[in-house]
C-alpha cells in the first residue's frame, strides 16, 4: 500500500521527470544537448556560495543560488562564441570544468569547516535525495509540468520554426533570440528545481536520455515531445519506488538508471529506427538484392535454352548468393528447386520479366536525363514503376523498341 | 516605370570589423528575375540577410517597397540554403511548408483547415503534394529543396529571395523551380537569387547584379552581363575565368545551353 508521503513524492518526481522530458526534447532538436550538462554542473558554485553566505541549507536559498550560476554559465556558453574565436563546443566544455571544478573545491571547504548536519544537505544535493520531499515542493513541480506544457501549446510553431530552421524564423520576424532566451531559461529552471532530486551529477541525464531515447519511436515533433515527457515521468516514478525500496542508493543515480533502462530497450526495440528494426531492413534489402540476381540468372538461362540451374552455380558463381537467402527465395514461391538444380515458378517468371522490363526502361531513362539525384540510383522494380509516371514509361519502352529493331 | 521593389544605398556589412560587403548601391526593380552573381565568399548570402533584414549593416540602408527594411511591414519570402538546416529533423513536408504561413498567423493561433490546404496547393505547384506526410530526411536532396520552394510561396509574397535554389538539384527538380519563377514572374512578383551557373544566367534572367565584396555590376542582363563585368567580378580566378569566357562566348553566339553538349 503506498503511504500518502510516498505518493506526494511520486507525483513530485512525476511531474519533474516530465519538465526535464519536455525541455530536453527541445534542446535535443536544437542540437544543444551538451548544454543541459554545463548548466546543471555549473549550479554548484552558486549552491556553494548561497550556503555560505546565508547558513542555511533550505531549498530557497541554495536554489536561488543555483539558478544564479545556472543563468551565468548559460550566458557565458552563448557569450563567449560570439565575442572570441572560441567555438560553441569548447565554450561549452569549458564552462562546465571551470564551474564545476570552483563547485567542488567550494564544497571541500565547506565540509571541513561547517557542522557535519549542514554539509549534509549538500551530499544530497550532489547526488540527489527523493526521500525528504515536501508537499510543497512537489506541488511547485506540479506547477512547473504545467506551466512549461501550456508555454510549449501556445508557442509550438515558434519553438518549432527556431529548432529547425532559425534563419527562416528569423527572415518571418518571429523573435528567434527571445525564443532561444525563453528555451535557455525554462532549461535552467528545470535544471534548479530538479537539483534536489536528481542531484548536480546526473540532472542533465534526466534531461537528455528521454529525449534521445524518443527519437527512436517517432519522426513527429509533437509525439516526440510527448514520448520524451512520458519516459521522463516513468524515469521519475521508477526511480522514486526503487530508492524509497533501497534506502542505501541514492535517487539521482537510480532514476537516471531507468532512464537508462528505457533508453536501451528503445535502442534495440524501437520500430524502423531500433538496431534491430535496422537490421531486419539491412537484411531485407539484402535478400531483394540476391533475389534479383537469382531472377536474373535463371531468366538468362531459360532465354538460352537451359531449364534449369545447378544450385552450385548459384551459390558459388557470379551470382554469390548465399543459401539462406536462397531458401527465402524458394518460401516465397519464385523458385523451385528439383534434387540440385532450381528453375523458375510461373510467379517467378513474371517478377523476373517484369523487373527486367522496368530496369531497362530505368536504365534509358538515366541516360536520357543528364543530372540525376543520387538517392535513386538503386531501386527495385515497383519503386521504378511508381516513379516514373505510365505515360513516360511508355515513350521509354518505344525508344527502346526502337533501338532494338534498329 | 515601375517602381523599386528593392532599393539598397551606401551597404556596408562586417562580421567583426572585417568588412564582408562594401558599399553597396543597387536597385532592382518590381517584377523583375534577379539573379546574384559572384565568387564564394562575395557576399552574396549576406546581402540576402541584409535585405530580409536580419543582420544589422554598419551602415547604409535597403529599402523594401520604398519602406526602410526593418520598419517596412512587407513580408519577403525567403528560400534558405538547403544545406543550412539540419533535415533529419522529426517534422514532416506539410508541417515544413505550414511554417510559411506562420507570420501571418501571430502569435499563440495555430495553423487549421485553411492553411493545410493553402499549404497543400503549394506543394502541389512544386509536385511535391503526394509526399506531404514524409518525414523531412526521407526525401532527395531536390524534393527538400522543392518543400523550401513550396515554403516560400506559402509565404505568398510580392519578393522572394533564394539562395542557390539550383544547387545540386536533379533535373525533375530544375524543371519544377524553373516552371514556379515563370509562373512567379507572370504574376508580376519579383525573385532575386543567388545563381551558380553562369551558363542559364541570360536565359532566365532579365536582371543581374555582379557582386565581389563590392558591387562590380547591377542592371537588365543584356546590358550587365559581359565579358569586362564577368572578368571583374571573377578577377584572376582561372578556371572561372574560363567559365566565364565560355559564358559570354555562348551569348556571343546565341548558342543556348541546350543546344550545347550536356555537363
Amino acid at each position: 500500500m503506498i503511504s500518502p508521503n510516498t505518493l506526494v513524492i511520486l507525483l513530485g518526481t512525476m511531474a519533474l521527470g516530465t519538465c526535464c522530458g519536455l525541455i530536453g526534447a527541445l534542446m535535443l532538436l536544437r542540437r544543444r544537448a551538451l548544454l543541459a550538462d554545463a548548466i546543471a554542473h555549473s549550479t554548484l558554485p552558486g549552491i556553494c556560495v548561497a550556503f555560505l553566505l546565508t547558513g542555511s541549507s533550505s531549498i530557497a536559498a541554495l536554489g536561488s543560488g543555483a539558478l544564479v550560476s545556472a543563468l551565468i554559465a548559460a550566458a557565458l556558453v552563448s557569450w563567449l562564441p560570439q565575442f572570441t574565436r572560441m567555438r560553441r563546443d569548447a565554450a561549452t566544455a569549458c564552462v562546465l570544468g571551470i564551474l564545476f571544478g570552483v563547485g567542488l573545491a567550494l564544497v571541500g571547504i565547506i565540509q571541513r569547516s561547517s557542522s557535519s548536519g549542514a554539509a549534509a544537505g549538500l551530499d544530497g544535493l550532489l547526488l540527489g535525495r527523493t526521500a525528504g520531499m515536501l508537499r510543497s515542493e512537489a506541488i511547485l513541480f506540479g506547477l512547473a509540468a504545467v506551466t512549461m506544457s501550456v508555454v510549449i501549446l501556445l508557442l509550438r510553431k515558434e519553438l518549432l520554426v527556431s529548432c529547425f530552421d532559425p534563419r527562416f524564423g528569423a527572415s518571418t520576424r518571429i523573435p528567434t533570440r527571445s525564443i532561444d532566451l525563453l528555451q535557455t531559461s525554462l532549461l535552467a529552471g528545470t535544471i534548479v528545481i530538479a537539483l534536489p532530486a536528481v542531484g548536480v551529477v546526473l540532472t542533465a541525464a534526466l534531461v537528455v536520455i528521454p529525449a534521445a531515447s524518443a527519437r527512436f519511436w517517432t519522426d513527429r515533433f509533437d509525439v516526440l515531445l510527448r514520448i520524451s515527457a512520458g519516459l521522463g515521468a516513468l524515469s521519475g516514478i521508477f526511480g522514486t519506488v526503487i530508492s524509497t525500496s533501497f534506502s542505501t542508493i541514492p535517487a539521482g543515480p537510480v532514476i537516471v538508471l531507468s532512464a537508462a533502462s528505457f533508453f536501451t530497450i528503445s535502442l534495440f526495440l524501437a520500430p524502423r529506427h531500433g538496431l534491430l528494426a535496422r537490421h531486419r531492413q539491412g537484411k531485407m534489402r539484402h535478400r531483394k538484392r540476391v533475389l534479383r540476381r537469382i531472377l536474373d540468372a535463371t531468366m538468362e538461362a531459360e532465354l538460352h535454352g537451359q531449364e534449369s540451374l545447378p544450385v552450385e552455380q548459384v551459390l558459388a558463381g557470379s551470382v554469390a548468393a548465399d543459401s539462406r537467402s536462397l531458401t527465402w527465395v524458394q518460401e516465397m514461391g519464385w523458385i523451385q528447386r528439383t534434387e540440385n538444380r532450381i528453375q523458375l515458378t510461373e510467379e517467378g517468371r513474371k517478377k523476373a520479366l517484369r523487373a527486367r522490363k522496368a530496369l531497362e526502361i530505368w536504365r534509358e531513362w538515366l541516360t536520357s536525363e543528364a543530372s540525376i539525384d543520387r538517392d535513386l540510383i538503386d531501386l527495385d522494380e515497383e519503386e521504378i514503376e511508381k516513379i516514373l509516371p505510365p505515360d513516360l514509361i511508355e515513350s521509354l519502352q518505344r525508344s527502346i523498341d526502337q533501338r532494338g529493331e534498329r | 516605370m515601375s517602381r523599386a521593389a528593392i532599393e539598397i544605398h551606401d551597404l556596408t556589412v562586417a562580421y567583426r570589423e572585417k568588412p564582408v560587403l562594401w558599399d553597396i548601391d543597387a536597385t532592382i526593380p518590381e517584377g523583375s528575375l534577379c539573379a546574384i552573381v559572384g565568387p564564394n565568399g562575395a557576399g552574396k548570402s549576406t546581402l540576402l540577410s541584409a535585405i530580409l533584414g536580419t543582420i544589422s549593416p554598419a551602415s547604409g540602408w535597403v529599402k523594401i517597397f520604398d519602406q526602410p527594411n526593418t520598419l517596412s511591414d512587407e513580408l519577403i519570402g525567403f528560400v534558405p540554403q538547403r544545406e543550412s538546416v539540419d533535415w533529419d529533423f522529426p517534422v514532416d513536408v506539410l508541417d515544413v511548408v505550414l511554417m510559411g504561413t506562420y507570420r501571418r498567423l501571430g502569435w499563440f493561433r495555430r495553423p487549421g483547415k485553411a492553411q493545410r490546404n493553402w499549404a497543400m496547393e503549394c506543394l502541389d505547384a512544386v509536385g511535391m503534394s503526394d509526399l506531404h506526410r514524409r518525414q523531412v530526411g526521407e526525401l532527395s536532396g531536390g524534393q527538400q529543396q522543392r518543400v523550401f520552394i513550396a515554403r516560400a510561396l506559402a509565404q505568398d509574397t510580392n519578393l522572394i529571395l533564394m539562395d542557390e535554389p539550383f544547387a545540386g538539384v536533379d533535373a525533375a527538380t530544375e524543371e519544377a523551380i524553373r516552371s514556379v519563377l515563370e509562373n512567379l514572374k507572370q504574376k508580376g512578383k519579383t525573385v532575386v537569387l543567388v545563381h551558380h551557373d553562369l551558363q542559364t544566367i541570360e536565359q532566365f534572367f532579365d536582371h543581374v547584379l555582379l557582386l565581389n565584396l563590392r558591387l562590380i555590376a547591377a542592371g537588365p542582363t543584356s546590358d550587365t552581363f559581359t565579358r569586362e563585368n564577368l572578368l571583374r567580378t571573377y578577377g584572376g580566378r582561372l578556371t572561372l575565368l574560363d567559365e566565364a569566357a565560355e559564358a559570354v562566348r555562348r551569348i556571343r553566339t546565341g548558342i543556348s545551353r541546350s543546344d550545347g553538349p550536356s555537363r
